[in-house]
């Protein structure tokens, strides 16, 4: 066996990557996102309907009403009418959820139950329950946040089941050596184990939340007292304020890609940097 | 052979053991009977399938005989705790979310030791265990052999009445798992543990104990209990006798067919 310190007389090439691949991946996103808008103010110059402001709006115009928008407070205040949705009702989904995964692991028929309640419930979209929301709760935003609810109880049940069901037994057993037991053992040694679970259940919650409320809003308009994104949408619709409604888009996007990275975050500094996920 | 003393730390006898399987109730052990004195390091080998890992399971207090009895330090009924630490073999039983010196100082505060005792205690067995430059990393960054190292200063700074570990060396490749048999040696004659460890390896039997219960058969009983304190070291005529001698030991009661002498 020859040692590794020693140096062979031609070192083979070192594998490298090429082109497009070789630039950095920041870099790669800008280019690609300069493209599309450049795509976009294309089709705005050359094309009669692209051109034609009152049915679509140009990057520029898009930049200005999301500019004003935000000045003024208008987008503020439709972004924060719907986080704090979204907020509420993902937070009583994961309280709910909780419960439900509690009553699971304690016993067979909650186990059951659950399995049942989330093969009926989960396939339903979010805004299918919010006709009955609205005739339950009336015209307001807790017709919102049930709908939001719903919507989010199932993946995180089913996930947080999952997770806590799949715990390698062995560091169970160490748990046990040690001295833990009863709720220390969940609380220490379960939960953190269960965390990978845990996560991918909150970020398909949110996802499911997000697109729930936003849908909701759009559907009944001013809903409660201040309206949220959706409403904002709408509205621009209706007096064809067509940069809003791109705006509100763009708002959204900005937001989706912001939590992404928060999550990204949270799961770099628990999972991935514990080894229990790839990053 | 080794007789009842009533300074035992471990005391088993006639233990039956058997588990649930889907064809029914399979009886792992018919009759085992062996005690352990205090500071001896008695290994229990058999083939695999034997139930010497149910057995020290049920020393651990994960299981229960369904005759005969097993007391440490003259109690009976035994629940998991850390008077009786155990290391197990998979590589995955230390705490992924906790550093080095966090699995191995954790387990002291949960048992009442204060946060800063308990880490200058941890910071002592994960320097006999010669894991000082890793004290920081967390348990995936670690190889095979520096987590079961972890794993041993976890229970060894438990100060248990005795450490139990199950073929803690059996997923090692072989050059690693003769260090490693060698370092706990050195660690457990520092720390004066009273040791049972189970393996199917008669070097490691030969190399860590005392005393080497023999558990054949199946379902199985005790077949031989053999003193190997003074075996000498692999090259001796006396190693090389009682390894032939416990060769036999095992291969003779496998009556079965096929003989399956394990050899490491």
């Amino acid at each position: 066996m020859s040692s590794i310190t020693e140096t062979p007389a031609a070192l083979p090439a070192r594998p490298r990557a090429v082109g497009w691949s070789r630039l950095p991946l920041w870099f790669r996103r800008v280019i690609l996102l300069a493209a599309l808008v450049g795509l976009w103010q294309l089709y705005v110059s050359w094309s009669e309907f692209g051109g034609n402001p009152l049915l679509f709006a140009a990057p520029a115009d898009t930049v200005q009403a999301f500019w004003d928008g935000w000045r003024d407070g208008s987008l503020a205040r439709a972004t924060w009418e719907t986080m704090r949705l979204l907020l509420i009702g993902v937070g009583i989904g994961a309280l709910i959820a909780a419960l439900f995964t509690l009553f699971a692991s304690l016993s067979q028929i909650g186990e059951d139950i659950l399995l049942l309640l989330t093969a009926i419930l989960n396939p339903l979209p979010g805004v299918a329950v919010l006709p009955l929301a609205l005739l339950w709760f009336g015209l307001s935003s807790k017709a919102i946040i049930f709908a939001i609810a719903n919507a989010t109880i199932w993946p995180i049940a089913i996930n947080l089941t999952t997770g806590f069901k799949t715990v390698n037994p062995t560091i169970v057993a160490a748990g046990r050596t040690i001295g833990l037991k009863g709720v220390r053992l969940v609380t220490d040694v379960l939960a953190p184990a269960a965390l990978p679970s845990a996560i991918s259940g909150l970020k398909t919650a949110w996802a499911f939340g997000w697109r729930t409320v936003v849908a909701a809003e759009l559907v009944f308009g001013v809903v409660g007292g201040e309206g949220g994104l959706g409403t904002y949408i709408n509205n621009a619709k209706l007096y064809l304020f067509t940069p809003q409604m791109f705006a509100a888009l763009l708002t959204i996007a900005v937001l989706g890609v912001a939590f992404e990275l928060v999550f990204g975050v949270l799961e770099r500094r628990t999972i991935v940097r514990w080894g229990m996920q790839r990053s | 052979m080794s007789s009842i003393t009533h300074t035992a730390v471990l005391r088993a006898e006639h233990v039956q053991l058997g588990y649930w399987a889907p064809e029914g109730f399979t009886l792992a052990v018919r009759d085992a009977t062996f005690s352990v004195a205090p500071r001896e390091k008695t290994i229990v080998i058999g083939p695999s399938g034997c139930g010497k890992s149910t057995l020290l399971k049920a020393v651990a207090g994960f299981i229960r005989p369904t005759a005969g009895r097993i007391q440490v330090a003259g109690r009976e009924k035994l629940e998991p705790g850390p008077d009786r630490a155990v290391v197990f073999q998979e590589f995955d039983q230390l705490f992924p979310w906790r550093t080095v010196l966090d699995n191995v100082a954790y387990p002291l505060r949960i048992n009442g030791w204060k946060r800063r005792d308990a880490v200058e205690r941890a910071r002592e067995f994960v320097e006999l265990t010669s894991l000082g430059d890793a004290a920081d990393r967390y348990p995936h960054q670690l190889s095979g052999g520096m987590k079961q190292r972890v794993a041993i200063a976890r229970a060894l700074a438990l100060d248990p009445a005795m450490l139990l570990m199950d073929e803690p060396f059996g997923s090692l490749d072989m050059l690693t798992r003769a260090r490693l048999q060698q370092e706990l040696n050195g660690i457990i004659e520092r720390t004066q543990t009273t040791l049972l460890l189970v393996t199917h390896s008669m070097d490691e039997a030969l190399t860590v104990g005392d005393k080497v219960v023999v558990l054949a058969g199946s379902p199985s009983t005790v077949t031989e209990i053999v003193d190997v304190r003074d075996v000498g070291p692999p090259d001796s005529p006396r190693y090389a006798e009682t390894r032939l001698h416990l060769r036999d030991l095992l291969a003779v009661t496998h009556e079965e067919g096929e003989l399956d002498v394990v050899n490491h």
